[in-house]
């Protein structure tokens, strides 16, 4: 391999590792709240990729301004996902984790009906970006306008978690539920306001997640189990509920595949993940910033 | 672990209540036995074949993720090797389906040993995600080797209809025998662990966490076991698919979705019990093969909308399994 | 298992009876008609490959089932008329890509619905166990629309493809570059890239004998997952070997996915010869069409016929105003397919399995009673039509033209395609 193809690879894992990044972390975020794996979240990232559609077709507007708007609207889903279904799941006195993840999956295959019921199977993509088809090359090395975008956005978004977290009411009552669910009640937080807005904020992020990946990837019902399985196995790479731990385990991700699609024949490129969320775990069984 | 962990504890003896669960075992199986020859209908019997068959393979998976609690979501890896290694076996070699059975099963138990003792000690979504895995590794492989067909799978030469090749042309009622069989042979596998020491302890361990402390090494060792198990009935499970089937390739057999259908009847049913696979694959199967076959050709997706959500609202409703609808008293306290 | 154990257990076993119940009620139908099972995926990733297919059928039953002033076999006339001018009807079924479900599919459709006929099945692996039970049954299977060589070899009496395999598709290919070679155009080296399913592997498997028959070196061969989040390692590949022809054997979300990652990496392929699928889908073009300009795919159809064939637009119409889209690689040969059972079950005179299979093996339409390209409609042993010509279509100006063979084409071939 070339110096300038190691590059490349490199910088295309890079940017593919944000975005994976940004996918992962609502998934975190939620299960770091209050211990709940979300099955549908591959479902939502598709839901969100609909909405951008949706909107560009009504507005025709570029699918960069319409962004916050599906950002509102996904964390109107996560919050009435969270009152509607996880709520009840949370409630089971037996074998919460089953339930908690087939509550999910079947909203999964619920939504991927819905979606070919109400916008048929067809494939979408959005053509009217300003962004969309546009290059950028530096000696030699390709980076899509696109996919920079999406990097920088999910870098934005993870500079505004942190600050989210950290500096905000709504962040210190998010740390203190996960703490300890029983004191705060004491103090005057309401668990069950604490965890919609969790649950809204969790699809909120992966909603931005789909709006930039729409104006890139092609649109149809079963694009969530595209990505799906990568978010899972991203969140357990970087530990459970660790937003940094997402971000660092997108971006190891990232490298990872787009170097064993280098080496190894590119049908099992996946491989070079899966191996090293193993061997990851062998070693540190909660990931790599997790504290379970 | 010793030879006698299988035994029932000296104390417990033969409960009455124990027999009559044999007793009840005994009338169900006989009628599903006698059922085929009522229901003549090919599909029907097709289905009742595969809702025997998800049964029996959940019964496996119940015996591992039920009873020791080890959630795995990647059992469509032993359901692969099993299938691949019968098919192999068979139109390679012309090694019948039979003993393609057993070296599967034994491949498979001894695939579950080795991944057992680092998978062990990873905890809850850590364990199923790697489970998950471990699958799709696995699906890679098989997906990318030449010798056992790759993507292209592995096509079952016709022939005639013989017990000794597990090849029936239009007759199911043998099939649903064997399905039958290969159900009461787990279930009677899980019925005695229920009432060995490996049941006592692991009920023991769910109820009271801190007696794991005193029991860990044995405990440990009775995972293993029960992982070992539960890998065997289902690798068998697929070579009893791909004789059924007579034709497999890697997204057939060992595709994610099957570990969920392993996993489902069991949760749906009633997870950890004797009864619960049963029941919930008697519920799932025939109502997805039934609205995919009657609404499904539409291709509106009304079907996954009713098989989601039914999925859901059940998981939710009946958080211990539909079992738990037709029992007057929680189990664990009649025995405490 | 207590006493209410036990009355679930029965509930289980009485809901099987209601089931068998309403089985009975469906084969309840109505006299003169004449059924035929349509088995396609209907759900999942290819679903609307199913949707399409339902709508190629719709289409095709139209033409039978009532009288149309067109040359097409099948169309003059209302019904059958050697059975008693008897309807046409379709049953259709879900197979979600699974040879399990599509084989219980068939199944059910041969006892229940008792179809005379079945066709199917879009994906090769489920017209693989489709057509082991109508084989067992002895019922006519007419696969439409699978183009994978391995199923006609299993010496099986009731299957029929009038359409080519992946053979005849990839020979034209390697004709047209000894053609174009021939003609003095640099064609030294290919690549291969193709995708990780029974599809993807037959095709590149064929190809690849081919090229080393012929003398072209293969540049990169390069089998992929499909459904991949990303193609970027793949395309890179592809970029560095820089082959002359670059040969694409992909479903629709790769093949998008494909051209834009070219776009993406700067790389601009000299050529691109594509084994249809994605790369027939109208979806494709509308997305990424702009950088397919002077893409070249196999087909087994071209809209360019109709102007020696009025009929064709006719049939399209009728087809568009059902789907809002032009027949395309797959729906014309479902629609043909069709066409062709409900011809030769006509000509049987009955719809008893064994004459209707005597009446297809007895098939000899001269193409030009068909809409497809094809010389003659003649199956062999081995059920295999042997004269489905195959034609070469190239994306120019929005729409496709037919560049090869000579003898039905309409230009020549932009060679390199960008150029």
């Amino acid at each position: 391999m070339t110096a300038q193809a190691l590059a490349q690879v490199l910088a295309s894992g890079l940017l593919m590792g944000l975005i994976y990044a940004l996918i992962a972390v609502g998934l975190s975020l939620i299960f770091g709240l209050m211990d709940v794996v979300n099955f549908a979240h591959g479902e939502f990232l598709m839901t969100a990729m609909y909405v951008a559609f949706g909107l560009v077709f009504l507005t025709s507007l570029d699918p960069v301004l319409l962004m916050p708007i599906v950002v509102a609207v996904l964390f109107g889903v996560g919050a009435v996902v969270y009152l509607g279904v996880v709520r009840f799941a949370m409630r089971a006195k037996a074998n919460q984790g089953m339930v908690q993840i087939f509550a999910t999956f079947g909203l999964a295959t619920l939504l991927q009906g819905a979606a070919q019921y109400f916008l048929t199977p067809d494939y979408r993509s959005i053509g009217n970006s300003w962004l969309g088809g546009k290059t950028l090359e530096l000696g030699g090395v390709f980076l899509p306008l696109p996919q920079i975008f999406g990097g920088l956005v999910s870098i934005a978004a993870f500079g505004g978690l942190y600050l989210l977290m950290s500096r905000t009411d709504f962040g210190k009552a998010l740390e203190a539920t996960r703490e300890d669910q029983g004191a705060v009640a004491l103090v005057g937080i309401d668990r069950n306001r604490v965890f919609t807005l969790g649950w809204g904020l969790g699809a909120a992020l992966v909603g931005l997640a789909g709006a930039v990946l729409a104006i890139f990837y092609y649109i149809h019902p079963q694009v969530g189990a595209t990505f799906g399985l990568i978010a899972y196995v991203t969140v357990a790479l970087g530990g459970f509920g660790s937003v940094f731990g997402a971000l660092v385990a997108g971006i190891i991700v990232g490298f990872v595949e787009a170097l064993t699609a280098a080496i190894l024949p590119p049908a099992m490129k996946s491989l070079g993940i899966y191996m090293l969320y193993l061997g990851v775990v062998f070693v540190r069984p909660s990931g790599l910033f997790g504290k379970l | 672990m010793t030879a006698d962990a299988l035994s029932p504890p000296r104390t417990a003896g033969m409960l009455p209540q124990r027999r009559k669960q044999l007793l009840t075992a005994a009338f169900v199986f006989a009628a599903v036995a006698a059922s085929p020859f009522i229901v003549r209908d090919v599909y029907l019997q097709n289905v009742l074949i595969l809702t025997l068959l998800y049964a029996a393979v959940s019964q496996s998976w119940n015996i591992l993720g039920g009873y020791c609690g080890q959630i795995s979501l990647g059992h469509a890896l032993y359901f692969g090797i099993g299938a691949y290694a019968t098919s192999v076996l068979f139109v390679s070699y012309g090694i019948v389906p039979w003993g393609g059975m057993l070296v599967g099963g034994v491949l498979s138990a001894a695939v579950a040993l080795l991944l057992g003792y680092p998978c062990f000690r990873l905890k809850g979504h850590y364990f199923s995600i790697a489970t998950i895995v471990i699958a799709e590794i696995g699906l890679l492989l098989i997906h990318n080797w030449d010798f056992v067909g790759g993507a292209l799978g592995i096509q079952w030469p016709f022939g005639s209809d013989s017990w000794w090749t597990l090849q029936f042309a239009r007759d199911k009622v043998p099939y649903v025998h064997l399905a039958l069989g290969l159900l009461a042979v787990t279930w009677f596998v899980t019925f005695l662990i229920e009432g060995s020491r490996w049941g006592y302890w692991w009920r023991a361990v769910k109820d009271n966490p801190e007696a794991a402390e005193s029991l860990g090494v044995e405990i440990f060792h009775s995972k293993m076991a029960a992982a070992a198990v539960s890998a065997f009935f289902t690798a068998v499970g697929g070579s009893f698919y791909a004789s059924f089937l007579a034709y497999i390739d890697p997204e057939s057999v060992m595709s994610f979705r099957f570990s969920l259908l392993f996993a489902l009847p069991a949760v749906l049913g009633g997870i950890g019990t004797l009864w619960g696979p049963f029941v919930g694959a008697a519920i799932l199967i025939p109502l997805t093969e039934i609205t995919r076959s009657y609404l499904g050709g539409s291709g509106s997706g009304i079907d996954l909308i009713i098989y989601g959500g039914l999925i859901m609202v059940v998981s939710l409703a009946k958080p211990e399994g539909i079992l738990s609808l037709f029992q007057r008293k929680p189990k664990r306290e009649v025995r405490s | 298992m207590n006493r209410r154990e036990l009355l679930l257990g029965g509930a289980s076993a009485m809901s099987f009876a209601a089931a068998a119940g309403f089985a009975g009620a469906v084969q309840a139908q109505a006299a003169r008609e004449v059924v035929i099972g349509v088995i396609y995926p209907m759900s999942g990733a290819s679903a609307q490959v199913g949707i399409d297919a339902r709508h190629a059928f719709e289409t095709a039953l139209d033409i039978v089932n009532n009288d149309h002033a067109l040359d097409l076999i099948g169309a003059r006339g209302a019904g059958l008329s050697a059975l008693g001018g008897a309807k046409l009807r379709l049953v259709f079924a879900d197979h979600q890509a699974d040879p399990q479900k599509g084989r219980a599919e068939a199944e059910r459709l041969i006892t229940q619905e008792k179809v005379s006929a079945i066709i199917g099945c879009y994906q090769s692996s489920v017209s693989a166990t489709v057509s082991a039970v109508t084989e067992r049954y002895g019922v006519p299977f007419l696969c439409a629309d699978s183009s994978s060589p391995s199923l006609q070899r299993r010496g099986m009496k009731f299957f029929f493809r009038p359409a080519a395999q992946d053979e005849m598709f990839s020979a034209a290919m390697f004709d047209f570059f000894d053609a174009q070679k021939a003609k003095g155009k640099k064609i030294d080296t290919v690549a291969l890239f193709f995708e990780d399913t029974i599809f993807g592997v037959d095709s590149s498997n064929v190809q690849r004998k081919l090229a080393t028959e012929r003398g072209y070196k293969i540049a990169a061969d390069v089998k992929y997952r499909t459904n991949s989040p990303s193609l970027t390692a793949e395309v890179q590949q592809l970029k560095s070997a820089d082959p002359d022809v670059l040969m694409p054997s992909s479903y629709t979300t790769d093949a998008m996915l494909l051209v834009k990652t070219t776009a993406e990496l700067g790389y601009k392929p000299k050529n691109l010869v594509a084994q249809a699928s994605g790369f027939s889908e109208q979806v494709t073009y509308d997305a990424v069409g702009d950088k397919l300009r002077g893409a070249i795919t196999r087909a087994s159809f071209s809209l360019d016929l109709a102007a020696k064939r009025p009929f064709i637009t006719t049939v399209n119409d009728m087809f568009k105003a059902r789907s809002t889209r032009d027949f395309n690689d797959n729906s014309s040969r479902q629609f043909m397919g069709l066409l062709l059972l409900a011809e030769a079950i006509n000509r049987a005179g009955t719809t008893d399995g064994a004459k209707v299979r005597d009446a297809l093996a007895a098939t000899d339409i001269p193409g030009t009673s068909t809409i497809m390209p094809w010389a003659r409609v003649r199956y062999g042993a081995d059920g295999q039509n042997p004269d489905a010509s195959p034609v070469l279509l190239q994306y120019v100006d929005g729409k496709f033209v037919t560049i090869f063979p000579t003898d039905v084409a309409i230009a020549g071939a932009i060679w390199p395609m960008n150029g």
